[in-house]
């Protein structure tokens, strides 16, 4: 009989995603620092038989930018592993045939490259911080309702987040603004999104219940993932709580002091 | 004729009622005129994030209404009130042309935030500092929650999604002071001596005008002039007390029929 339960699901696993800012390392100054014992726990996720994806909210900065800055950290990842609201936006705009105006922070501009954003039908929101003006929330208004069908997207839907200068608003407050706005509902790409889990495990080739999710964020990692059918294991690292273990409404199937813990207890499950 | 009302005060909405846009609306200014003769108290209601009284006055002269600037009572007027009710100072993101509204108010160390329509303090900077205000416990006072309103160049947004937006930042509840909120009406309607039972609105929206009215106790007058369009009448409940062609036809059944 084929145990599903943490950790003996870990045998009948075929593949793995791992967040990556709280688990494989902390933002701070400059680039952050990587969480002890996490550089070798990719490596050794890399040398099994799992596929290994790595699945991120970041909308700030291209992949390239994101998976350089890891480098330099001492993670060996490459960019086609790492799913992120931006690309994803892409695949279904591409998919649907629609054509984005973009409100999204410079950083993250040259995602889009190859959308076709002329006469858009659609608007695409990301945290775009100082670029949230009246004018340019106005820009994406007067598109949506000069739709017949207005859509939008939105990358996340954080209230806020805190910086070294104190709490900013986050990409959740302005799609709120266009909703109330245009009297529509946003579509959330990114995390807790059934449809971003749901492209990783497409990208990889596999079922949910074959694949496991590791995060630091209860609701939108583990939540998330277990929505989608997935199993959710959460890390003591990160922006993890202790009242995370006693939460109302998620339950996590595992829960492991750090990433190095996890990688080495479904390592042990395989006879690795 | 069973429970006939003592009628004391008519509450007018200005624009879509009295005028639309630089023009009166044929035969109000004689209709006011008339309604001033017969015994009951007159005052000029609006839902306004931008222009003060004094603005609306000299509106309203140049088309030659009858009235003074107390008579005048907007939404800024009722923010201004519950400031000072709440002895509030507050954060003003209101647009310039309104501040003269609030001379006299108290704003150093804010410790309330009031959102009008504002597109120049709409910025990432002023809704930061709104938010952290709001968060430190800082009431949110919204002028009005309008979606969106006409500009020449088109279609903008209204104070409503920022209030909105900031409502979902912090988890709160916005107070809101303008048009339909009861309130509104009954601070309107304060100085006149008055109750909402002895009193009657006109108005061209069915929602914020006669159904606010309403619900706060007054009868409410539909008038099918500036944003009405057809059916209006029908989309609230209790429907309007009455629905006429405009406002000399509302003085009219008010002379004839409350009076």
């Amino acid at each position: 009989m084929v145990d599903m339960s943490w950790p003996g699901c870990a045998k009948s696993l075929k593949g793995v995603i791992l967040d990556m800012c709280g688990v494989l390392y902390d933002s701070g100054d400059g680039d952050g620092v990587a969480i002890p014992g996490s550089i070798e726990a990719v490596r050794k996720l890399k040398s099994s038989d799992l596929q290994l994806r790595f699945c991120t909210n970041e909308t700030q900065a291209t992949r390239e930018k994101f998976v350089a800055k890891l480098g330099r950290l001492g993670f060996d990842i490459s960019v086609s592993e790492v799913f992120s609201p931006a690309p994803a936006a892409i695949a279904v705009l591409k998919e649907r045939g629609l054509r984005p105006h973009l409100l999204v922070y410079d950083g993250v501009l040259p995602e889009f490259d190859s959308v076709d954003k002329a006469n858009p039908n659609c608007v695409v929101i990301g945290d775009a911080a100082e670029k949230f003006s009246y004018q340019n929330l106005n820009e994406a208004f007067r598109v949506l309702v000069g739709l017949d069908k207005p859509v939008l997207f939105s990358l996340g839907q954080g209230r806020y987040y805190k910086e070294t200068d104190g709490l900013k608003l986050d990409v959740g407050v302005y799609m709120k603004a266009l909703e109330y706005a245009c009297d529509l509902k946003a579509e959330v790409i990114g995390k807790p999104s059934p449809m971003f889990f749901q492209s990783v495990l497409t990208d990889m080739g596999l079922q949910p219940h074959e694949a496991l999710m590791i995060g630091d964020d209860l609701v939108n990692d583990v939540g998330g993932a277990q929505n989608c059918g997935m199993k959710g294991v959460q890390v003591r690292t990160g922006k993890y709580r202790l009242s995370d273990e006693n939460h109302p409404t998620v339950t996590a199937d595992g829960t492991v002091d750090n990433l190095a813990q996890a990688v080495d207890v479904i390592l042990n499950q395989r006879g690795h | 004729m069973a429970g006939r009302r003592v009628l004391k005060a008519v509450l007018i909405d200005l624009s879509g009622t009295l005028h639309i846009e630089d023009t009166a609306v044929p035969g109000a200014q004689d209709a006011l005129n008339r309604l001033r003769q017969a015994s009951v108290a007159v005052k000029f209601v609006t839902n306004t994030t931008k222009e003060s009284k004094r603005i609306l006055l000299e509106r309203l002269q140049r088309l030659n209404f009858d009235l003074q600037e107390k008579e005048i009572f907007t939404s800024l007027s009722a923010a201004r009130s519950l400031l000072e009710q709440k002895e509030h100072r507050p954060l003003l993101l209101v647009d310039d042309s309104a501040l003269e509204d609030f001379t006299g108010i108290d704003t150093s160390e804010p410790n309330a935030v009031v959102v009008g329509l504002a597109p120049d303090h709409f910025n990432y900077k002023a809704l930061n500092k709104a938010f952290r205000m709001i968060l430190d416990g800082a009431p949110l006072i919204a002028i009005h929650k309008a979606r969106y309103y006409k500009r020449k160049d088109g279609l903008a947004l209204g104070p409503g999604p920022f209030v909105t937006g900031l409502e979902y930042a912090t988890d709160c509840k916005a107070i809101v002071v303008g048009k339909p909120e009861k309130t509104f009406f009954t601070q309107a309607l304060s100085d006149l001596g008055c109750s909402p039972s002895e009193a009657v609105m006109i108005g061209d929206d069915a929602r914020d005008d006669v159904g606010g009215a309403q619900n706060a106790g007054m009868l409410g007058i539909l008038v099918k002039t500036g944003k009405y369009r057809e059916g209006d009448e029908n989309k609230i409940s209790p429907p309007p007390h009455l629905t006429c062609d405009s406002f000399p036809d509302a003085v009219e059944h008010i002379l004839k029929n409350l009076l």
